[in-house]
């Protein structure tokens, strides 16, 4: 009789405690939210948050699951990283896990799955890039939100005329003319994720004329920077921006609450990058940034009691209160949803009619040395600096990627 | 008489000696066996183990696999590890021959013009010269940088008031000029140190020396080429060999003012944050460190550092026996 009862207690009655491992310091008070959410649906299931800071993170968690220590659910980095700890066993797959394949796309699944599809991880956390816009100085100088490439480079030129920076961004952090810069911009002149797969399965050259025009407009871009952009770190961009200084700052979403808390009163909204003349296709960068996964180590129950928290993250109701509780941060699912904070809505409504891809260097670019960011971070650099060519950049990265990446090998010369 | 009392005194005096002798040295090894522990289980173990890992390669904590040379070769070969290397390795001997040539020269002026009995306020002075030593170098470098700060720092503005505006630069974003300008800061900083020795090795040369020589009819400036400076060599050798090893392994002031990348382009990068991005931080955004490369990579810097301090130990050394000679 009391055999027949133990195993129904333990899967229901009993309390189960999770633990959550994370690179998020900033999101403690808001992930309790989403997790006391999660509790109240599963009363006898709580998961503690404990993120560690975001340069160790990598670290931290390979010697939690090295000596056995590491948390219940951790978040997962897209591509490479998590892909390696699959790889190496740490993680448990989650192709009978419900709601997944119904709820996200192919694409969406991608950075946390094989290459045959076998998931690994839930998308959970994407980041959206654009360019924030001072809607004051935008009606002061009468300016209109530009619909082309070449409209942005004319009103840029008018704020230039009237003044103004045209554009806060800078070089002295150098990872944000390639995060926030080239790879902003490069969806639109390479065509999306079509595009870039074409890149990925050898059928273009990183050297053919749409990855030029990427590095060109990084050139059209650079006698818009602010004066001295060589020294300007990635908070001084921030802050000319919000001092009303510099007109238009191409960055991420994720900069929303601190923008919010920065300048409550001060007036932006975000528009994407406008495709050039001629070409009737938009592009946004919807990054895929985390995923959450499951250590393959642990205990039964607890892998239990975690696979239903990771079916809860397919909901709509956990795709709505995560993109409302982390501004900025959007659910990755299929489910339409209504965000209630204006900046994040603002961001969403880019994606509408847009095509959506992630940075171009993520997916497979950062498997070898040297690596894609690197080569693109430095082609945009020197284009900005005026010591390359944008043919120039473009070759460096053919040639670079060429010495590891298969495809580049492959790829029709004389592109 | 006192020779045949003495003598045999002497020789039952001797044998105790020699007795309590090899007493005491049995006692002096027990006292150096603490200090020795600790320097073999926090210097020599960690150093001889960092030897070993860049043997080594290996996804995981600790690298695993042996690949003998392996790692080496990559360091001078590979042109992507090859060409960071050694600019950093050159990187490193610009930041060290700048401090010797700013810091170190600056130190021995100070010291020189401090060692003057009648100067007024000299220990204002000699306060205000290592105040910044005894500041954090992320504090001080986060100072210059907004000092140096083309939008919004002092010095560009302060270089417009006094109509050299044209002067004015991105300080930091300039590759040929932020590896010196980040030099000449870690300079000012740390200027109060050889100050402070060079004054000590001053202040125990003899007045009668400075006073013989004036009486002779030789100038102040003759004095302090031909007998301080001669008599400092000493000093001068450690203050050398104390700046070599500091720059050898400056890392914050690099991290404070540039990044771990040796912003810009690798312009400032030294060798202690190419170890730093090898073997711990990783490269953004894949953040993969390669701790056996990294090992080989300090292993290089100590061996730099090794070879530094031996050819000082052989002739900077002489030069000092001669000169007590």
């Amino acid at each position: 009789m009391l055999l027949g009862l133990i195993p129904s207690v333990s899967a229901q009655g009993g309390e189960i405690a999770l633990t959550m491992g994370s690179w998020r310091v900033d999101d403690v008070a808001q992930m309790q939210v989403i997790l006391d959410a999660f509790h109240a649906v599963y009363p006898n299931i709580t998961i503690t948050f404990d993120p560690t800071n975001p340069p160790d993170y990598n670290a931290t968690l390979r010697t939690q699951l090295e000596g056995g220590t590491a948390p219940d659910l951790f978040y997962l980095r897209s591509y490479a990283t998590s892909r390696q700890l699959f790889e190496e066993g740490y993680l448990e797959p989650l192709g009978d896990l419900p709601g997944l394949m119904e709820n996200f796309t192919e694409a969406a699944r991608a950075p946390w799955a094989t290459d045959d599809g076998l998931p690994y991880g839930v998308p959970f956390i994407a980041v959206s890039h654009g360019v924030y816009y001072n809607i004051d100085l935008f009606n002061e100088l009468g300016l209109e939100v530009p619909q082309t490439w070449e409209e942005l480079l004319a009103v840029a030129q008018a704020i230039k005329d009237a003044g103004y920076d045209p554009f806060a961004n800078a070089s002295g952090d150098e990872w944000t003319i390639a995060e926030i810069v080239f790879m902003n911009i490069a969806p639109t002149f390479i065509g999306g994720y079509e595009g870039r797969q074409a890149y990925l399965n050898g059928e273009r050259c990183f050297n053919d004329e749409h990855a030029v025009a990427a590095f060109q407009a990084v050139a059209d871009l650079a006698p818009f920077l602010p004066e001295g952009q060589e020294a300007l770190t990635y908070y001084d961009s921030q802050q000319l921006f919000l001092m009303g200084e510099a007109a238009m700052w191409l960055g991420g979403s994720w900069d929303i609450p601190f923008f919010e808390s920065e300048a409550p009163d001060f007036e932006w909204s975000v528009f994407g990058i406008p495709a050039p003349e001629g070409q009737e296709q938009r592009y946004v960068t919807f990054h895929m940034d985390a995923g959450m996964g499951l250590n393959a180590a642990a205990p039964d129950d607890h892998k239990e009691a975690a696979k239903l928290f990771l079916e809860w993250m397919t909901t709509p109701e956990f795709a709505t209160l995560m993109g409302d509780t982390l501004p900025g941060f959007f659910p990755i699912s299929n489910h339409p949803i209504e965000l209630s904070n204006p900046h994040a809505n603002a961001f969403l409504a880019l994606n509408e009619g847009a095509g959506l891809d992630v940075r171009w260097a993520w997916e497979k670019l950062l498997d070898g040395q040297p690596d894609g960011y690197t080569l693109m971070q430095n082609g945009a650099l020197a284009v900005i600096a005026g010591t390359m060519t944008p043919q120039e950049a473009a070759d460096a990265l053919q040639e670079g990627l060429a010495q590891w990446f298969e495809p580049a090998q492959n790829c029709p010369a004389g592109m | 008489m006192a020779n045949s009392v003495l003598a045999p005194a002497r020789a039952s005096e001797q044998v105790e000696i020699t007795r309590w002798d090899v007493q005491r040295r049995r006692t002096w090894v027990l006292f150096l066996i603490p200090a020795l522990l600790i320097y073999t289980i926090f210097m020599a173990f960690p150093l001889f183990n960092s030897m070993r890992l860049s043997f080594y390669q290996g996804q995981g904590l600790t690298p695993d696999r042996y690949v003998g040379f392996e790692n080496y070769v990559t360091l001078f070969t590979n042109p992507l590890w090859r060409d960071r290397f050694f600019n950093a390795v050159g990187n490193t001997f610009v930041f060290f021959a700048i401090h010797m040539l700013v810091q170190n020269t600056l130190g021995l002026l100070f010291a020189t013009l401090l060692s003057n009995t009648r100067l007024f306020a000299r220990n204002v002075y000699r306060a205000i010269i290592f105040t910044p030593a005894t500041m954090s170098v992320l504090v001080t470098g986060f100072l210059w940088t907004l000092i140096l700060n083309p939008r919004w720092g002092m010095l560009n503005q302060v270089l417009e008031w006094v109509g050299l505006g044209a002067l004015a630069r991105p300080w930091l974003g300039d590759a040929n000029l932020a590896l010196p300008v980040i030099s000449l800061v870690s300079s000012w900083q740390w200027v109060g140190l050889p100050t402070m020795m060079f004054l000590a090795g001053l202040l125990t040369i003899s007045d009668e020396l400075s006073e013989a020589a004036r009486v002779d009819g030789a100038s102040a400036w003759q004095i302090f080429w031909r007998i301080k400076l001669p008599l400092l060599r000493p000093t001068i050798g450690i203050v050398s060999v104390l700046t070599f090893i500091g720059n050898f392994n400056a890392f914050d002031v690099i991290f404070a003012m540039a990044g771990a990348r040796g912003e810009p382009a690798y312009a400032t990068d030294l060798l202690a944050t190419f170890f730093y991005r090898t073997a711990i931080a990783g490269e953004h955004p894949v953040a993969q460190p390669n701790m056996g490369l990294g090992a080989a990579v300090a292993t290089c810097t100590f061996l730099i550092l090794l070879t530094g301090v031996s050819l000082w130990l052989r002739f900077g050394r002489g030069g000092e026996e001669t000169l007590a000679g």
